[in-house]
């Protein structure tokens, strides 16, 4: 198991006019599950590229455990990796294609068949391990891509870069499962590239959000989801995204927060209340059912304000057009869009 | 609610050019060939039905045999040189990813001009560069001390047929691998990388089982090309020396053509072109079943 350092990490690629990436910090802890989360065009496939060694930084470093990787091939690098796509060998049945690896970098025949049954074991690959890969279905491809990932049981650090695309959606929840207990249970170190916030938030035990601005939080997915660092992080994380009014618009204001301020609220942090008796008041122009809880309808109402828009967690019916009062619970504070702390109220 | 399907019979009409091209450039000619198979036609307006005689008489005629034997063996040869020839040319292109394109196009253009150039001028440029007295290939070789004349040796004749073909067609089959190598996603290449896979590896593991598709067209093509092989050897040796050269096509047409016998000839064309579509269905169903099992 490896810790991983990134140590100003810059790179442009030749010709362009800036750099893809510049000045990345980033630790990973040894056997953490890491998310780099971050819509297209943030620079994860490049940043993925530079840790697996398809490419070079243009300056800065890449530490495995304090060892300078950063020029080293890829196969010199101790490495593992999971694609978009199932990549396997397709002469090979399930069994050959997991001890493929091991074979190559000289275990036992022994150790090999030890650590094939161990890892079929982790993903029930047991009853697949003779079939030929050719007839697998596309989650399960995946599944024995993954197991080749993971069969090397001294490998530095395991790459995935957006497994879950090429699966079925219905089967997408159990391959996430899946990574997740097989990362726990063999401790390894995982870097997981995705778009996708409830995959990384769900997967990982620390998220780094990805912007063209490098990375703007590393933290649980608990802290990013409450207590985002950036506006453009509490945007991006959450369904709908965190809503910001202005502190100047409310229509009462707590004597510690100024007017310069912007608040952040999430859909269960505030709620509905008659009008005159929240912080602010607005007409409800969108309601989202989101299902049923005791009876009741829940769904999230979206409300505008002199202050901005608020989406408010529901139950019970609410009237399209009516003037509803909001009152919040909690906020996150930002000034200059950039998080100065949280007030409960 | 029910939907009844309409018919409607002048639909057919529609596909009458389509049936009409089809007959008359291929279902009439061919039984044309399977009519003249079955008589004995001494002019056209003496001829008897002979029944199967001329398949009998063919297939007995130790020539027919000879040319047979000689066919299926430059066919093999010509498979055995030219389709890893050209896996190898193709593997030693630069990917167009690499670079800028600019060697790749170029190596492109270079490899297709073989395949450019007219049948009857590829076995004349032969001719001329493989002659021992003023042939740039010829002398070279007798200059080595190597005695080489094509002409006169039958060993020689085939090896220099051999050369010709492969020099001709290994192009076609390294243009298609190429084609297939580049359609393979790098990465495949990258994991078998990680994974330690050596150069012979990769090429087992992920290049060949990806390539298998274009490599059975490259060997069906091929194979029904060299079996149909005519212009070529005809403008070099002449099927000559002896007969040394003379495959099933050039005997098939000194009988038709010049010896005017229509109905052994049909009966030959009949069992040559038989013989083609065996081949290519046994290599065809033999790979594709091996897949499937």
């Amino acid at each position: 198991m490896t810790r991983i350092a990134i140590e100003d990490l810059a790179f442009r690629y030749p010709g362009a006019p800036s750099d893809t990436l510049s000045s990345l910090q980033l630790e990973i802890c040894s056997g953490e599950a890491h998310a780099l989360l971050g819509a297209s065009g943030a620079g994860k496939t490049t940043l993925l590229n530079l840790l697996s060694g398809l490419l070079r930084p243009s300056s800065g470093r890449i530490l495995f455990d304090g060892k300078d990787v950063s020029n080293l091939a890829p196969k010199l690098r101790n490495i593992a990796q999971v694609f978009q796509f199932p990549v396997l060998y397709d002469a090979m049945n399930v069994a050959n294609n997991l001890a493929f690896p091991l074979r190559n970098f000289g275990f036992a025949p022994s150790d090999i068949e030890s650590r094939v049954a161990r890892i079929a074991d982790e993903l029930d690959l047991r009853s697949a391990l003779d079939r030929k890969v050719s007839g697998l279905s596309l989650f399960e491809k995946q599944l024995v891509s993954v197991g080749k990932a993971l069969i090397r049981p001294n490998v530095d650090v395991v790459l995935l870069d957006e497994p879950l695309t090429a699966v079925e959606p219905h089967r997408k929840w159990q391959l996430r499962q899946s990574l997740k207990r097989v990362q726990v249970d063999l401790g390894v170190t995982m870097i997981y590239v995705t778009h996708d916030q409830t995959e990384a938030l769900t997967f990982a035990d620390r998220v780094s959000v990805l912007t063209v601005d490098g990375i703007l939080q590393t933290a649980t997915p608990e802290a990013i989801y409450a207590e985002p660092s950036f506006e453009a992080v509490g945007s991006f994380v959450g369904s709908p995204g965190m809503d910001f009014v202005n502190v100047a618009g409310l229509s009462r204001v707590p004597s510690n927060l100024d007017a310069s301020q912007k608040l952040g609220l999430r859909p269960e942090w505030v709620e509905l209340c008659v009008p005159g008796d929240g912080m602010t008041a607005g007409v409800c122009d969108d309601i989202v059912v989101l299902g049923t809880a005791f009876g009741e309808r829940v769904g999230i109402a979206t409300v505008t304000t002199p202050a901005g828009t608020i989406n408010v967690r529901t139950s019970g019916d609410v009237a399209l057009g009516t003037q509803l009062g909001i009152r919040f619970k909690r906020a996150a504070v930002y000034r200059d869009t950039a998080l100065v702390g949280s007030h409960e109220f | 609610m029910s939907f009844s399907r309409p018919y409607d019979n002048r639909a057919w009409l529609g596909v009458l050019p389509v049936l009409l091209l089809v007959a008359f450039s291929g279902v009439i000619p061919l039984m044309t060939v399977v009519n003249y198979s079955v008589q004995d036609i001494l002019d056209f307006n003496s001829r008897y039905f002979v029944g199967l005689d001329w398949y009998r008489e063919t297939l007995g005629d130790p020539r027919f045999l000879d040319a047979f034997i000689r066919q299926l063996g430059f066919s093999a040869t010509i498979l055995a040189i030219e389709i890893p020839l050209g896996l190898l040319v193709a593997r030693g292109m630069p990917r167009p990813s690499t670079n800028r394109g600019l060697t790749t196009s170029l190596l492109l253009v270079l490899l297709a001009i073989p395949l450019l150039i007219p049948w009857n001028v590829v076995g004349t440029i032969w001719q001329i560069y493989a002659r021992s007295d003023i042939g740039l290939l010829g002398v070279f070789v007798n200059a080595l001390g190597i005695s080489y004349n094509y002409a006169s040796d039958p060993l020689h004749a085939w090896i220099t047929l051999v050369a010709m073909d492969v020099w001709h067609w290994t192009s076609l089959v390294a243009l298609l691998a190429f084609a297939g190598l580049t359609a393979i996603n790098p990465a495949y290449y990258q994991a078998a990388e990680l994974d330690g896979a050596n150069a012979w590896q990769t090429f087992r593991y992920v290049e060949l089982p990806k390539l298998k598709g274009v490599l059975i067209i490259a060997v069906l093509l091929r194979l029904m090309d060299s079996f149909m092989i005519y212009t070529e050897p005809f403008v070099l040796t002449g099927g000559g020396p002896g007969n040394a050269t003379t495959f099933l096509s050039q005997y098939l047409t000194t009988m038709a053509v010049g010896q005017f016998d229509l109905g052994p000839a049909a009966a030959f064309s009949v069992i040559y072109f038989l013989f083609i579509l065996l081949f290519c269905w046994l290599f065809y169903s033999s790979v594709v079943q091996k897949a499937d099992a």
